[in-house]
């Protein structure tokens, strides 16, 4: 949109100065008004709505309009050649290039229907210059068309690999920490643990009791360290958040009494912010099935153009007043939402029962860097 | 007095096993080794009663190693040492001929209690169950179950060739084999696609 904004305006400037310079038709006054109303009016509609921007449906009119000025001006040498050809740029860019190719030719092919319907007769074919200039003013269309378009597959390849290599980059750290986690700290745990159940026979009473407590806590700290590991190693190999949380509703499907329905979807999301949504709605998941006692659980997915919001909303037994001894669920739920830089609110669901976990974030890439 | 060898790559593990082991009356902690490299000089030296063989180690895992030391004549007592997956190990192990599995995370008295039965020459297995059965099953080819059902009744090796009326070190070579297969993958740090 920025490009047929930055081509749209001067290009119409051109039309209108050309035609104020230089006498055209005997309308050149109402060619001028035109050339002002379908500038400011196409850039307005399609600002507005931007929906508009990918529909082959108004490209068609927009460029049915640039034509139709053509045809006006009465000759296809016309002022309005310029502005005609940024009726290409939505085209060019939206359309895989194959098919922007062939959006270039029907329209090269409809500007000579028009060049036809002014003046080009067999005088004109007959001199090579002016056979020259037709001849150019019919490629120009093209070279326009497949320039957009090879830098728009260049830009989206570009993309893809940025996308790709951060999700490796992602993917890597992770199984080097899940590697860390199990290869050193977990056996410095069992070392810890060994030795201290070492002098469970030898003391007594209340030193008997702290050393029962410390194995406890080593215990906990070792099965820990297995779902850090566990979590770490499930790939998340750029699967969509639904599919994921769908898979995850299933696995706990069994092991429960709830229901649990995956309603929308997400979209894209970076690598990393995808993979920090999912294990927050998986954990909420978890909570509601587990600690919540649950019926009925609803995952909600929601994405429009600036925010994505999750919702992960049940019927169960509500928040628990105290905390539970060695969760830590809800915190590593607010740190992950924190590294995203999401809002997360968690609390009792609309009617005041069960719980409502609800995550958002803005996907504009400018508002969150600007967060971050 | 039992004269123990402690076989794990990472040093609070050794550390750690030899000051438990060596206070408890009865034990003698030898040497440790770290992997399959300085295992077989330090095995030579120490001739050990027990072999306390960590399962994940760098290099052959302790489930091969286990089956090499058991090889050996005389060979020592094997307790396989493992931080997990104490059920997958059942079959390996018992091919390998280890003589007992005992997981890391249990207190410092079993795992005096499972050096001493194994150093006694007992078993201290986990029990087999339908579904490891069935998955190892799954794993094998067809003329490799009877030698994986005879060798978990504890038939002898020759006792085996005798009966499939082949070479013994071929069925020695089969075992070796199904003990590759049957290997308990351990997610390791991925290498780069």
């Amino acid at each position: 949109m920025m490009l047929l904004l930055m081509t749209r305006l001067p290009a119409a400037a051109v039309a209108v100065v050309l035609l104020l310079v230089h006498r055209v038709t005997a309308h050149d006054g109402v060619l001028i008004v035109a050339a002002i109303v379908y500038t400011t009016g196409s850039l307005t509609v399609l600002t507005a709505l931007p929906r508009l921007q990918l529909s082959p449906l108004a490209w068609l009119v927009d460029c049915a309009a640039v034509l139709a000025l053509v045809a006006a001006s009465e000759d296809w040498r016309s002022p309005f050649y310029v502005l005609m050809l940024t009726a290409l740029v939505l085209p060019s860019t939206g359309l895989a290039f194959r098919r922007a190719l062939g959006w270039g030719i029907a329209f090269a092919l409809a500007y000579l229907g028009v060049a036809v319907y002014t003046e080009l007769d067999a005088n004109t074919l007959e001199s090579t210059i002016r056979l020259e200039t037709i001849a150019t003013h019919l490629m120009v269309p093209l070279v326009v068309v497949v320039a957009l378009a090879y830098a728009t597959d260049v830009l989206e390849r570009l993309r893809d690999e940025r996308l790709r290599s951060e999700r490796f980059a992602v993917e890597s750290e992770r199984q080097r920490i899940a590697w860390e986690l199990h290869d050193s700290a977990k056996q410095r745990v069992h070392a810890a643990h060994l030795v201290l159940s070492a002098l469970q026979g030898q003391v007594s009473g209340a030193q008997a009791q702290l050393v029962g407590h410390a194995l406890g806590e080593l215990r906990a700290a070792g099965a820990d360290m297995d779902t850090s590991v566990a979590e770490l190693r499930t790939p998340l190999e750029g699967r969509p958040v639904q599919r994921l949380l769908e898979e995850r509703a299933a696995e706990l499907g069994p092991v429960s009494e709830a229901e649990i329905t995956v309603h929308g979807a997400l979209g894209e999301l970076p690598a990393h912010v995808a993979a920090h949504v999912y294990r927050i709605g998986a954990e909420a998941l978890t909570n509601a099935v587990r600690h919540g006692a649950a019926r009925h659980v609803d995952v909600i997915l929601a994405r429009n153009a600036t925010s994505a919001t999750i919702e992960v909303r049940d019927d169960g037994r509500g928040l628990a007043t105290t905390r539970r001894p060695g969760s830590n669920g809800l915190r590593s739920m607010r740190a992950r939402a924190d590294t995203i830089g999401a809002a997360l609110s968690i609390g009792p669901g609309p009617d005041g029962s069960g719980t409502s976990v609800v995550l958002s974030l803005s996907t504009d890439p400018e508002a969150r860097s600007s967060q971050t | 007095m039992i004269r123990i060898l402690i076989v794990d790559d990472h040093p609070a593990m050794r550390a750690g096993l030899t000051a438990v082991l060596r206070a408890e009356p009865g034990f003698v902690p030898l040497d440790a080794a770290t992997s399959d490299k300085d295992l077989w000089p330090t095995l030579n030296r120490t001739r050990p009663d027990v072999v306390v063989l960590d399962y994940h180690l760098p290099g052959d895992d302790g489930v091969v190693l286990c089956r090499a030391i058991k090889r050996r004549l005389p060979a020592p007592a094997v307790l396989l040492y493992s931080a997990y997956a104490d059920a997958a190990l059942t079959i390996p192990a018992r091919l390998a001929g280890a003589d007992g599995v005992v997981s890391k995370s249990v207190p410092a008295n079993e795992l005096y209690d499972a050096i001493r039965r194994v150093a006694r020459g007992e078993r201290v297995l986990p029990p087999l169950s339908r579904e490891l059965l069935d998955d190892a099953g799954n794993r094998l080819d067809a003329d490799e179950l009877p030698i994986l059902g005879m060798t978990l009744e504890g038939t002898p090796l020759l006792e085996i060739a005798a009966t499939l009326g082949v070479e013994p070190a071929q069925i020695a070579h089969r075992i070796d084999r199904m003990i590759k297969r049957l290997k308990v993958e351990i997610p390791a740090p991925r290498a780069a696609r």
